[in-house]
């Protein structure tokens, strides 16, 4: 009675563990073969979790820096993707620097309105030439977004009225140029114009992967000067509230002036976009998790070579081992039980594989870093793994071992005893 | 007989094997009755291919009759299925073969612990009963050995040791002393004969007759029919 009670507890997952030490028995018996037969699941996992702890990685480090835009912040910039269906928008398919002035004027949330061009140039001092960011701007921008002067000062309200030839420098244009350490008063070549260098500012370092020290401010006034009237209608606006809390009230009053101002009527498309920083979070979170998928779908076509060649070796297995079925069914061993030894022997197999090729794959994707960073890309963020992808690539090995498994293990289990007792 | 009915523990009638091949059947038993009580010794003998070893692996749960009807302590075998079948040879047969049969790669009292596993015994009750099995043939010593490491004699003692775990009602030998010399022989069939003496059942395949003579019933057989069945007068 007692030993009856016994054996029910013992029941399943003594049973189930019974069998992972035979598997692993088996496993071990023949390590250099068991390694060869995984190579596809550790190659596949590897390739998966490579990729995408890179991927991550990256876009761990531009959620970051959304993050690190704060949340008082918007941008608004002209809606591109009417553009595209709408060949007849283009001329209302602009922002003017009128438009920031009524948002200035008519939008109390507001608490700053900063519109800004962002132009590619060439810059030149004394011979050497190079390229840069070049930001057409006001005097807010330095506020809104953090740029603040090492040396000198940033734009000042009188560059911008007085279309003043003067610009602030970020750290990587002095090493660029090879300017004197006090470059205050020396002038540049940007474009076909010469400025006056007033600042440099502090160094940055890198958002969204690339240099923000790598730019070049001027005012905006000088920036429509120079780069035609064209400019002035197609400039982006950076907005910050006076409360974070009530961004959808600002969102909407901005929505309204700028609608107004551009006449769009009722039921009309925006010719603008508005975003926030929380907006594009959300946007971006869903790129990413769409694009890892795709792309861990498609390096997962692996793992699916991988499971082939557990179920060749896991044929071949059971074949070999026929003497050894026919010796656990004559003692008692029932169909179920053969079924499951052999199938959790290959669940164990693609398991151990998939935790190889786990640790393989984290240290690829670190090494792909590293390299990167010592090489071509200094600023290139670390590579990161989620839970999920520890996770879901060693479900995913198991499962491979169970799908590849099931056909090798009913084999087994169909032995006739006799048949596999005589088996030579 | 001295037993009753209710010693009656195999009781066969009309046991038909054919096995296919070429183009006909191989009619290894032609009609075979065969009844065996309770604390028997019986000894099956006959050539090669006189359909000795199918009755064995008939009685033994391992194969199952093309007609004729086979009943264990009650159980109607030859109606059974394959996973009923296995429980049968798990409970209540336990076998010794020529070859032995014991897994290479575990060492003896893991071999010992075999039947136990199916049986759903908990670990330490299992390696218990092993060790007892082991030590009751004064094997215990040689618990941690692997087969390979083994004598001929020593591993066929294991496999009795695993035949014996589970206390089987029907303990079935199928030429134990095939693949050993004549001195293990003689230590093998005395272990046996000792067995039947504590009360075990068994039944020995041999084609040997000093190997049949330990038993105290013989039976004879040849193309698939029992010939004689006389009791071993000593």
């Amino acid at each position: 009675m007692k030993n009856e009670v016994k054996r029910r507890l013992f029941g399943f997952w003594g049973t189930a563990a019974e069998l992972i030490r035979i598997a692993l028995r088996a496993i071990l018996a023949n390590k250099m073969r068991s390694f060869l037969t995984v190579l596809g699941i550790i190659i596949g996992v590897l390739a998966v979790v490579a990729v995408v702890s890179i991927m991550q990685g990256v876009f761990q480090s531009i959620l970051g820096d959304f993050e690190a835009l704060g949340g008082d912040t918007m941008f608004i910039r002209p809606n591109w993707e009417m553009f595209q269906e709408r060949i007849e928008g283009i001329r209302r398919l602009q922002l003017t620097y009128e438009d920031a002035q009524a948002l200035a004027r008519d939008v109390p949330q507001a608490k700053e309105v900063c519109p800004f061009v962002l132009h590619s140039d060439s810059i030149a001092y004394h011979g050497r030439h190079d390229s840069s960011q070049v930001v057409g701007t006001m005097e807010s921008y330095s506020g809104m977004y953090s740029f603040y002067p090492e040396l000198g000062r940033f734009l000042a309200p009188m560059d911008v009225a007085a279309r003043r030839k003067v610009c602030v420098i970020g750290q990587d244009i002095l090493d660029k140029l090879a300017l004197p350490t006090q470059c205050l008063g020396t002038e540049i070549q940007i474009g076909r114009g010469s400025y006056l260098i007033v600042g440099v500012l502090e160094k940055k370092g890198a958002r969204f992967g690339q240099s923000q020290d790598d730019q070049v401010f001027i005012p905006l006034t000088t920036a429509i000067v120079q780069y035609g009237p064209e400019t002035a209608r197609n400039i982006f606006i950076g907005v910050q509230v006076h409360d974070a809390a009530r961004m959808d009230q600002a969102v909407e009053r901005i929505s309204n002036v700028l609608r107004r101002e551009h006449g769009l009527r009722a039921g009309a498309t925006d010719d603008f976009r508005i975003f926030t920083s929380e907006e594009l979070q959300r946007q971006i979170k869903k790129f990413t998790s769409i694009s890892t998928l795709i792309v861990a779908a498609i390096v997962s076509i692996t793992l699916v070579v991988g499971g082939i060649g557990i179920m060749n070796i896991m044929l071949v297995s059971v074949t070999e081992r026929t003497r050894e079925i026919g010796i656990r069914m004559a003692v008692g061993a029932r169909r179920r039980h053969i079924l499951y030894q052999f199938l959790i022997e290959s669940v164990t197999l693609s398991t151990l594989g998939g935790v190889l090729g786990l640790g393989c794959g984290a240290g690829l994707a670190h090494l792909v870093v590293w390299l990167l960073r010592s090489t071509v890309a200094e600023t290139f963020p670390p590579a990161y793994i989620p839970i999920w992808v520890i996770l879901s690539s060693l479900a995913f090995a198991a499962f491979t071992g169970a799908i590849f498994g099931v056909y090798p293990a009913m084999k087994a289990s169909r032995l006739d005893p006799i048949d596999a007792l005589r088996y030579e | 007989m001295e037993q009753g009915t209710n010693g009656v523990l195999v009781e066969a009638r009309g046991l038909v094997k054919d096995y296919p091949m070429g183009d006909g059947y191989f009619h290894a038993l032609r009609g075979v009755d065969f009844t065996v009580h309770r604390g028997e010794f019986v000894a099956i003998m006959g050539p090669s291919g006189s359909g000795k070893s199918t009755l064995l692996h008939i009685l033994g749960c391992l194969d199952t009759p093309t007609a004729g009807e086979y009943i264990l302590e009650g159980a109607a075998v030859h109606t059974l299925s394959p996973d009923e079948l296995a429980n049968l040879r798990n409970e209540k047969i336990g076998f010794v073969f020529q070859t032995f049969f014991l897994l290479p790669r575990a060492n003896a009292v893991e071999n010992v612990e075999l039947p136990l596993i199916y049986a759903r015994v908990p670990p330490g009750e299992r390696h218990r009963k092993a060790m007892d099995s082991l030590r009751f043939l004064s094997l215990d010593g040689h618990a941690h050995h692997r087969p390979n490491q083994l004598s001929g004699g020593q591993r066929q003692q294991i496999a009795i040791a695993r035949a014996l775990v589970n206390n089987p009602t029907l303990i079935l030998a199928d030429e134990p002393t095939g693949n050993l010399d004549t001195t293990t022989s003689t230590n093998i069939m005395g272990l046996l004969k000792k067995l039947n003496e504590m009360g075990h059942t068994l039944v020995l395949v041999t084609h040997e007759a000093d190997i049949a003579a330990y038993a105290r019933r013989l039976v004879r057989i040849r193309d698939g029919r029992i010939v004689s069945d006389e009791t071993v007068r000593r």
